[in-house]
Parts: C-alpha cells; sequence; structure tokens
C-alpha cells in the first residue's frame, strides 16, 4: 500500500528519517479545492540572472569558481504533456562542498562569488535551462560520516498544491548515489533513475559548458496509492 | 480488480537542512531576488480579520525541530481560493523552533453538491530527515469537524483534536505538530 516510485519516510538507514517521520500511517483522503490550486508565479518575479548561479552573487563580475555546467530539461505531467509556468527554484554547495549557509559546519571555504539558489519559470513547452558550476561532494553525520553525492536541490511548484514537489537531481556516474541511503529510501530501483542528470552534450557548440538534462514528471489529479484503486476514480 | 495503469512522477527527496539558501535566501544573507514568496499570504489584512499562529513541530523524541520549512495554502474569508494570494513559507526558529503566521480566518467552503465543509488552512512541510513532505490541515472547531463525512470514514476520533490549535481568543491560535507519539497529528496523503 505504498507507492513504491516514491521515498519511503521512514527508512533507518537515512538516520534522521526515524524520528522526523509519523507512526501512522497517513489518511487518504480525496483532493479538495486547497489541493486543487495553488499559488501561480510569472516572469514579473524574476531577475535576469535568477538562472545563472555563476554570476548571479558575483561581486564585481567574477563568476563563481568550479566547472561550469547547464541544466536543462522539460517539466510534463505522467502523460507526457508540457507544463508550462512551473517556477522552478534551485540550491545547491559550491565546487568544495560548502553550503553558504551558517549552519553547515564544514570548515571548506566559501567562494565570495557563489550564493548558491536560482529560480526560473518554465516556457510554454515545459522547458527550463539554468547555469550553475557543478557542486562538490561533501560528507554529513549518519551512520558515521558518509558522503552525499553531487546534487542539486530542486522546489517546483506546479498550478495546483497537488503537483508541490521538493527533489534533488543526481549527476549521472557518480560512484557515491549507490549508496545514499536517501536514494536508496526509493524502492523502486526504476524511479531512482529519475534522479539522475544525464551528461548532454548536444548544445556544446552554443553553451560551449557541461551539459546535463534533467526531465522532471509533476502527478496530476488522480490517487495511485491502492494498487486495486480504478484510475481516475 | 483493476490494475493502475504505472503512474510515476517524479520521486521527491529531502529538502535537507539548507533548503533556506534556495525557499528563503535572506536568512543565510543571500539578498539577489526580487521578492521572497509567501512572506504574506494576503497583502491586505484587516484588523477583524486577522489572526496570529504560532508553533513548534516535535520530533519523536519531543524535539522542537529547528530547520523546517511550513508552507501554508487557504482561502480567503469567503472561502474562495485565488492563485495569487493565500500562499505563505515560514521557517521555524534556528534556537527555538517556533514558527509564526499573520493571516486572515478562512471562511467554509461550499461542495458541488451545496455542503459546507469546515474552514482550515493547509500546511505543507519539509525539513532535513523527511523524505517527503508532510501534509496536514489545521481546522478551527473539533465538533465541526467530527461530524464532517470525510472524517466518518476513519476510526480516528480520538485523534481529531490534533488538528485543532489552542486559543483563548480565537485571534491568536498555538498549532503544534506532533510526528510521534501519543499527540501525534494527522498527516494526509491524497
Amino acid at each position: 500500500m505504498i507507492k513504491k516510485h516514491q521515498p519511503l519516510r521512514r527508512f533507518p538507514d537515512y538516520k534522521s528519517s526515524i524520528v522526523r517521520s509519523p507512526e501512522n500511517e497517513p489518511l487518504l483522503i480525496n483532493f479538495s479545492n486547497s489541493e486543487i490550486t495553488g499559488p501561480l508565479f510569472n516572469k514579473n518575479i524574476l531577475n535576469e540572472n535568477d538562472n545563472n548561479l555563476i554570476l548571479n552573487f558575483s561581486k564585481n563580475g567574477e563568476k563563481a569558481l568550479g566547472q561550469e555546467i547547464f541544466v536543462h530539461g522539460f517539466v510534463t505531467d505522467e502523460n507526457g504533456n508540457p507544463l508550462k509556468d512551473v517556477l522552478i527554484e534551485v540550491w545547491q554547495a559550491n565546487a568544495g562542498g560548502k553550503y553558504r549557509h551558517q549552519n553547515d559546519p564544514s570548515n571548506i571555504k566559501l567562494d565570495e562569488n557563489f550564493g548558491g539558489c536560482g529560480r526560473f519559470i518554465t516556457s510554454s513547452d515545459g522547458y527550463y535551462i539554468f547555469k550553475t558550476i557543478q557542486p562538490g561532494a561533501y560528507p554529513y553525520p549518519n551512520r558515521g560520516i558518509e558522503w552525499r553525492p553531487k546534487h542539486i536541490h530542486f522546489s517546483l511548484f506546479g498550478s495546483m498544491f497537488l503537483q508541490r514537489l521538493i527533489t534533488q537531481m543526481y549527476f549521472e556516474g557518480d560512484p557515491l548515489i549507490k549508496s545514499c541511503p536517501m536514494v536508496n529510501s526509493i524502492p523502486d530501483i526504476n524511479a531512482r533513475k529519475l534522479l539522475v542528470g544525464k551528461l548532454d552534450l548536444s548544445k556544446t557548440d552554443e553553451e560551449k559548458i557541461l551539459g546535463y538534462r534533467f526531465d522532471i514528471i509533476l502527478r496530476g489529479k488522480h490517487q495511485t496509492y491502492f494498487e486495486n484503486k480504478i484510475e481516475g476514480s | 480488480m483493476v490494475k493502475v495503469k504505472n503512474f510515476i512522477d517524479t520521486p521527491s527527496q529531502t529538502a535537507g537542512p539548507f533548503l533556506h539558501i534556495g525557499c528563503t535566501p535572506s536568512i543565510t544573507g543571500i539578498n539577489i531576488f526580487k521578492d521572497e514568496l509567501g512572506s504574506t499570504p494576503f497583502t491586505d489584512i484587516s484588523l477583524n480579520e486577522e489572526i496570529n499562529i504560532k508553533g513548534k513541530i516535535y520530533d519523536g523524541n519531543n524535539e522542537p525541530i529547528i530547520d523546517a520549512m511550513i508552507e501554508t495554502w487557504q482561502c480567503d474569508e469567503n472561502g474562495k481560493y485565488f492563485n495569487y494570494q493565500g500562499f505563505s513559507r515560514r521557517v521555524t526558529d534556528f534556537k527555538t523552533g517556533e514558527y509564526q503566521l499573520k493571516t486572515i480566518r478562512p471562511g467554509n467552503q461550499i461542495n458541488v453538491d451545496g455542503t459546507i465543509f469546515p474552514s482550515y488552512i493547509l500546511f505543507w512541510i519539509v525539513a532535513r530527515g523527511m523524505n517527503s513532505p508532510l501534509i496536514t490541515r489545521m481546522y478551527f472547531d473539533e465538533n465541526e469537524i467530527k461530524s464532517d463525512l470525510m472524517f466518518k470514514n476513519f476510526n480516528i476520533q480520538d485523534r481529531l483534536k490534533t488538528l485543532i490549535p489552542y486559543t483563548e481568543d480565537k485571534k491568536n491560535f498555538v498549532f503544534d505538530i506532533h510526528l510521534q507519539g501519543k499527540k501525534e497529528t494527522i498527516f494526509f496523503e491524497f
């Protein structure tokens, strides 16, 4: 009675999930107005450089340090229909694996030209693109010290609260993905692959930096919780 | 038994302890965006509609969670949802774990069949240690929801009080959320 493609809330290999997951099953209810509506955003909220993390925190026009990359892809529903006007917020560590955050205990140096956040809105065909630097992997306390694979956090607003999603993009080929308990909290191995951005050289001439392709699928207005639930009911 | 089509939407992952960088960047000293999302749910809150909500989110050790983000979504006083207001984004305090929200009391909503259902504010919660968001609702009146058809299908009458905030004056509310234990809050899936 679980969505195998969504993570288990309680996954003891990820230690902090043990005390931060409810003991009771959630109540499965029909959505009402609060789920099929949601805040909508438009491009008026954006500055020109909001989707360029290499430059959007720059002090004197200097670039952030690190391997420059772009990440792009399409946001669709489960039937492949493009979702326009989806607000995407991203945040990440710098090239050394350090976050610009007062609670990050790491002694790695901050990059004075790197804030680590950006935001952008999908176009009419569901497309988004942003530039950044490759984030570093970093250690964190779990079962002893473990390593987070390189990742970028993504937050998405579709057109209704039901579609609200926060997730992470990993990088194709990163050997740390396999042992990451956050990734492994997803029972369906195929669904884990949806979180891996694929190396994409298709725009090499145009962008002249390494590209990654990361498509995102937001759920629609149906419940998929029970195996015997009829679609659309 | 009908097998559903195998819908797969992108899996959720934890927002992590540093979600502020992307979601409320000014807290971390980053001020590059025009404005921060959800700083107030309604731009115009008149004094007679105003309510104040505060509370903490307690983990299984009964410790307040100091790195959570709560997003709230609600209708206006007439039960109407808009797409440009009604949304707020709050984080729990790094030291105390408390969140605070000034908003307006949402009105009752009317179903298509004309029945009225009780007013509530949707709470959508993420934090380190949460692989996917927790969704709950803050209602205002326990008797109202006890008689609501939606809850009658479940054998949880003794837990319904977890959806009701404490108040002395119906203007200031304390809505604590408990992830585990005897006081565990009711969470929802759709």
